[in-house]
């Protein structure tokens, strides 16, 4: 399966907030949808739930128009919530059976789940009385129950303890490699590098940045080198740089042990080893630039 | 259908396991059912008035007057016109009257409340009553008058030479009527009818308040984004409506059911006391039961339409304040018309949707109203609460992802158009 989402744009009152957002996802490939707080990444889910209509664009499921009504979408909000007075068990099977499946099933499924989560023995509890973490494995649990095709999870580390998170991890990994379309939004860059092969970062309703990860963090690297001396300091030897390497390269930025430079117009790594020796320099590092995908994101969209 | 009922039993569990729910119902059920058994345990027969030896009102009024003490009043009778007490002891059976030779005296005693009124009398036509704190049905100044107008008539006689029992027997003389209501004898459904008005009000307002709240809650606790994307959101307020108003229909109708069974149960024993609320004919129930589920749906999906407006449970009465008001007119102007059934006005309502659900329901009950007339306003009360519901259902799906400030219902209808 591939979903696809083509030019998407949205006005609320008479204000655009989507300008064109395309991407598309595969099953068992997990889409990473970055963008800062307010960029449009949940508008863009609603659209694809059929919660908002879009003013303009497309959603395509391998080639045709995708009507969400027709598969089994498991969806996890980042505004959590559901029955605070009702038990565990009785809101997951009403979850369920909204999603057309049959009771006994749903029952089922529901107790597979909060088992895999960890969370069984609050299955005749009342909602209200779990732990916050407990409620969220609750949540997540519910969307899980209608057997998904297509999982979106918006933040769903948030609030979870480092064991809950690896148990988390482990589900979120098993929905992919069953084949699964996930979309995944999160603000912690590092969660969406474990899992994510393609990446759409949103900027204020636009898409700055889509493709594949390590497609990205490659065509990032190229032409960008770290450099480290033995002698200096990482501030002087930025500063020796500018003043006495400018010819071959620029410096685009320092992390905390080695200044990262970019290879001026034309000019080769070989010209740049070249010029490094010949000026005799104690050099400690030599090496591609591998960005994280929280430098690239702050790059993009920061201000 | 399915999906529906889903719904619909999901929320339904909400109310029947609800505790305070089932035991409120339960608890006034019994308390009314064992109310309604009383006399058949306790002789009753004196506050009822139904005892064989005092079977007239008057006595019992009477019988509960001997046990206060006698009351005092201040005359002022210059003119010695009740030098014989004979006339005033027929109309005041229980009173004392003091003698006063001053005006400034009786103030005083009435200050002190050593006599509750004073009568001054002028002439023979003239009399000034004094009273210090003048009450809400203070009528004894007219009993006074009668006692001034006889005493008046008598010293006419007495001038003319005329025999005063002989022309007060001619000129007062008794005329006797017997009454055939051949329509509807309005003061027989006058009681019930005004408190099945009262009811059905009181459902709505109660009801209704809970049926919107319960429709902001999922706003409220946020469990609106996984619903909204699960399923259709008309099946979620149709849901959510209709369960609220068989919850509400359930209640009402086993503690109204209760009273008017046990009543009829023990209809001997309470003497026909309360004929006049507790013993309504079934067509007038049955009109009752029609006009007042269609009117209560009717505000349940405003209601309901209304709550989706607000993020927040604490809004609800916020928003629903308009509505409040709303039901609130047509309860007063069918309250106030309820003497005047036939009236332009009651006509008027019993074909609105708003007020059709009280005012056609009296009219049926009191007034004269033709079947096709039932029909229509029936019908204009079904097609706007299916309009209405529809309504409700776009205003929640547009409401239900607004959160913040409440919409108003302009707005909403705005963003209804747009969208």
């Amino acid at each position: 399966m591939k979903l696809e989402v083509k030019n998407l744009k949205k006005s609320f009152s008479g204000k655009e907030v989507l300008h064109g957002i395309s991407f598309s996802v595969e099953s068992g490939r997990a889409l990473g949808l970055l963008g800062r707080n307010g960029a449009g990444k949940t508008t863009t889910i609603r659209i694809l739930m059929d919660v908002f209509r879009a003013n303009e664009g497309e959603i395509l499921m391998d080639g045709k128009t995708f009507v969400p009504g027709k598969y089994q979408i498991g969806y996890l909000p980042e505004e959590r919530g559901l029955y605070p007075k009702r038990k565990v068990i009785e809101q997951m099977v009403y979850l369920a059976m909204l999603r057309n499946v049959p009771k006994k099933k749903a029952i089922a499924n529901a107790k597979k789940w909060l088992e895999r989560l960890e969370v069984a023995q609050y299955e005749n509890k009342l909602l209200e009385t779990l732990s916050k973490g407990n409620q969220q494995k609750v949540q997540l649990a519910s969307i899980l129950v209608c057997d998904p095709e297509i999982v979106i999870l918006d933040e769903p580390f948030s609030g979870l303890d480092p064991v809950n998170s690896q148990i988390l991890q482990e589900v979120v990994q098993e929905l992919i490699e069953q084949g699964k379309i996930v979309i995944f939004s999160s603000h912690q860059m590092s969660y969406v590098e474990q899992f994510c092969e393609d990446i759409v970062i949103i900027n204020q309703g636009e898409v700055v940045l889509e493709g594949n990860l390590d497609e990205i963090k490659r065509s990032y690297g190229k032409n960008r080198l770290v450099l480290k001396d033995t002698e200096r300091t990482v501030e002087e030897f930025s500063e020796y740089c500018k003043q006495q390497l400018s010819d071959v390269l620029t410096v685009n930025g320092q992390t905390k042990e080695a200044v990262i430079v970019k290879l001026a117009e034309g000019k080769t790594r070989r010209e740049l080893l070249e010029k490094i020796l010949a000026k005799n320099i104690e050099i400690e590092q030599f090496d591609t630039y591998k960005p994280s995908l929280n430098d690239i994101f702050v790059e993009r969209v920061g201000d | 259908m399915r999906r529906f009922s889903t719904v619909f039993q999901f929320e339904l569990r909400n109310y029947v396991k609800n505790k305070s729910f089932v035991i409120s119902t339960i608890l006034i059920a019994l308390i009314i059912g064992v109310v309604m058994f009383v006399p058949n345990v306790i002789d009753m027969s004196d506050t009822l008035g139904t005892s064989i030896e005092q079977t007239k009102e008057e006595d019992k009024e009477d019988a509960e007057d001997e046990e206060e003490e006698k009351s005092r009043y201040g005359l002022l009778d210059s003119n010695g016109y009740f030098a014989d007490r004979s006339l005033l002891e027929s109309y005041y059976e229980d009173v004392e009257f003091v003698n006063y030779s001053d005006e400034k005296s009786m103030k005083e005693d009435l200050e002190k409340e050593k006599i509750e009124a004073g009568y001054v009398v002028e002439d023979d036509s003239h009399f000034r009553y004094l009273v210090w704190n003048n009450h809400m049905f203070g009528g004894d100044a007219t009993v006074f008058q009668q006692v001034m107008t006889v005493l008046h008539k008598q010293i006419y006689c007495q001038e003319k030479n005329l025999d005063f029992q002989e022309i007060s027997a001619n000129y007062d003389a008794p005329v006797e009527y017997e009454q055939e209501v051949l329509g509807k004898d309005a003061s027989d459904n006058y009681w019930y009818s005004y408190a099945l008005v009262i009811v059905i009000f009181m459902i709505i307002v109660m009801y209704c308040v809970m049926i919107a709240t319960s429709v902001a809650s999922e706003k409220s606790n946020r469990a609106i984004e996984v619903l909204v994307t699960s399923i259709d959101s008309k099946y979620l307020l149709f849901g959510k409506v209709l369960s609220g108003a068989v919850a509400a229909f359930l209640q009402v109708g086993i503690i109204l059911a209760t009273a008017l069974v046990c009543y009829q149960i023990n209809r001997d024993a309470w003497g026909g006391a309360l004929d006049s609320v507790l013993n309504i004919p079934t067509n007038v129930l049955w009109a009752f039961a029609m006009f007042g589920i269609g009117g209560f749906l009717f505000y349940a999906f405003l209601y309901g339409a209304l709550g989706a407006l607000v993020s927040k449970t604490e809004d609800v009465n916020k928003s629903t304040g308009s509505m409040q008001m709303i039901v609130m007119l047509v309860y007063f102007v069918v309250l106030f018309q309820l003497d005047n059934v036939d009236g332009i006005l009651i006509k008027v309502c019993s074909f609105l949707p708003i007020s059709s659900y009280s005012a056609m329901f009296v009219r049926i009950a009191m007034g004269n109203v033709e079947v096709w007339e039932i029909a229509v306003s029936f019908a204009i009360l079904v097609i706007s609460t299916i309009g209405v519901g529809c309504l409700a259902a776009k205003i929640y799906r547009m409401g239900t992802l607004r959160y913040g400030n409440p919409i108003s219902i302009k707005n909403a209808l705005k963003n209804l158009k747009n969208d």
